[in-house]
């Protein structure tokens, strides 16, 4: 495998999509068909991506790191980093023309947009990974320790992990 | 650029602000976020928005709006305005090296660790209930990013109101039922906005 390409290829998937389950359907395509992961490696770095720290679009070093080890997670970090710099060229015009109401109506718009599709694809994950009532509790209760701002939610999500680990492995 | 540092730090009317304080609070949330992108989010509010407040729910909303139309992950993409808004490119360096830091290191631990112990039931249970933890939190979270959009527009009246309101379910029954691509989404987000901001603003004018 050459280590150019292998940065080259998670470098366009992630330059050519946005979010952190953006570069999922190029990277899917492209490690599949050079035969560098397997479809049971890309399940296991997408879970691992949504209890680590820090943005769900860490999955990718996981992957990396399952199917290159340290030298691939560390190219993937790299290369996840460099992207985003284009919101420095973004924000540069965008403080030109900002004051056009028309401008903020449209940033007002996407985030609006956004909020709404992200509440919606995490519900759709969430019912699908088999929903119960305890698993409604426990959503409905941590939604409303976050919002009051009474307790971490690093504890919510360690509680919660314990309570699952402790009584529904049966 | 120590000099230019600290007049951008004067500028936040904050005394508490130093740089060191900046790659702190980044660590910590690279370090401590567990639950992906949405508890991050979550901490990066609290810290920036609630905590320290050094910058406002408005001038967040406004970041999240660039940072979508920029390529790759949205929330590096966040910090590295977020760093430039409070200490200009030292900013941006070291809040970005704060936040992947500990995570690149964290994931790539937990990856080494998972791939032995997911098959077992308690670690499969525990999860899930973490996700639904993480839900709920992503709850809290969204109502965050909109509720400045809602309070601003129910003061500019009815209709403002109305409008927003309709983008924000709108959207949301658009996807359920119709399945159409998010780009067209963001489309239809944007140019609600647009044409609402616009009316409304040439309406004032006329006043």
């Amino acid at each position: 495998m050459s280590w150019f390409l292998f940065f080259w290829v998670v470098l366009k998937a992630i330059l050519f999509s946005t979010g952190g389950f953006g570069p999922l359907p190029a990277l899917h395509a492209d490690f599949i068909a050079n035969g560098w992961a397997t479809e049971q490696q890309f399940a296991e770095a997408l879970s691992i991506g949504q209890i680590t720290p820090g943005p769900n679009g860490l999955w990718v070093v996981s992957l990396c790191y399952l199917v290159a080890g340290i030298p691939g997670a560390i190219m993937s970090a790299i290369a996840l980093i460099m992207p985003p710099f284009f919101v420095v060229l973004v924000q540069y015009c965008y403080a030109r023309i900002n004051h056009i109401s028309t401008i903020q109506g449209i940033l007002d718009g996407v985030v609006l947009v956004i909020s709404s599709f992200t509440v919606i694809v995490l519900a759709g994950v969430f019912k699908n990974s088999g929903i119960d009532v305890t698993l409604l509790i426990i959503a409905a209760v941590s939604a409303i320790l976050a919002a009051t701002r009474r307790v971490s939610v690093n504890l919510i999500l360690i509680v919660a992990a314990l309570f699952g680990a402790m009584f529904g492995g049966q | 650029m120590g000099k230019k540092v600290e007049m951008d730090c004067l500028n936040l009317n904050d005394s508490d602000f130093t740089c060191q304080l900046l790659f702190f609070i980044w660590l910590k949330i690279g370090g401590t976020s567990f639950g992906g992108g949405a508890v991050t989010q979550y901490l990066i509010q609290e810290n920036f928005i609630y905590k320290h407040k050094w910058i406002t729910a408005e001038e967040y909303a406004n970041i999240i709006g660039m940072c979508q139309i920029t390529p790759g992950i949205n929330i590096i993409a966040y910090t590295i305005l977020i760093g430039k808004r409070l200490a200009g490119w030292r900013g941006i360096i070291l809040s970005v090296l704060g936040l992947i830091l500990p995570s690149v290191v964290i994931t790539i631990m937990i990856s080494a660790i998972y791939a032995n112990i997911s098959q077992y039931p308690e670690v499969q249970s525990g999860l899930r209930t973490a996700f639904a933890a993480i839900f709920g939190v992503s709850l809290a979270t969204n109502w965050r990013n909109v509720k400045p959009i809602l309070l601003q527009n129910k003061k500019r009246g009815s209709l403002a109101f109305a409008v927003v309101l309709a983008i924000l379910f709108g959207s949301g029954l658009i996807y359920i039922f119709l399945d159409v691509p998010v780009v067209i989404l963001y489309l239809f987000g944007g140019a609600c906005g647009a044409f609402s901001y616009r009316y409304i603003s040439k309406r004032k004018q006329e006043v």
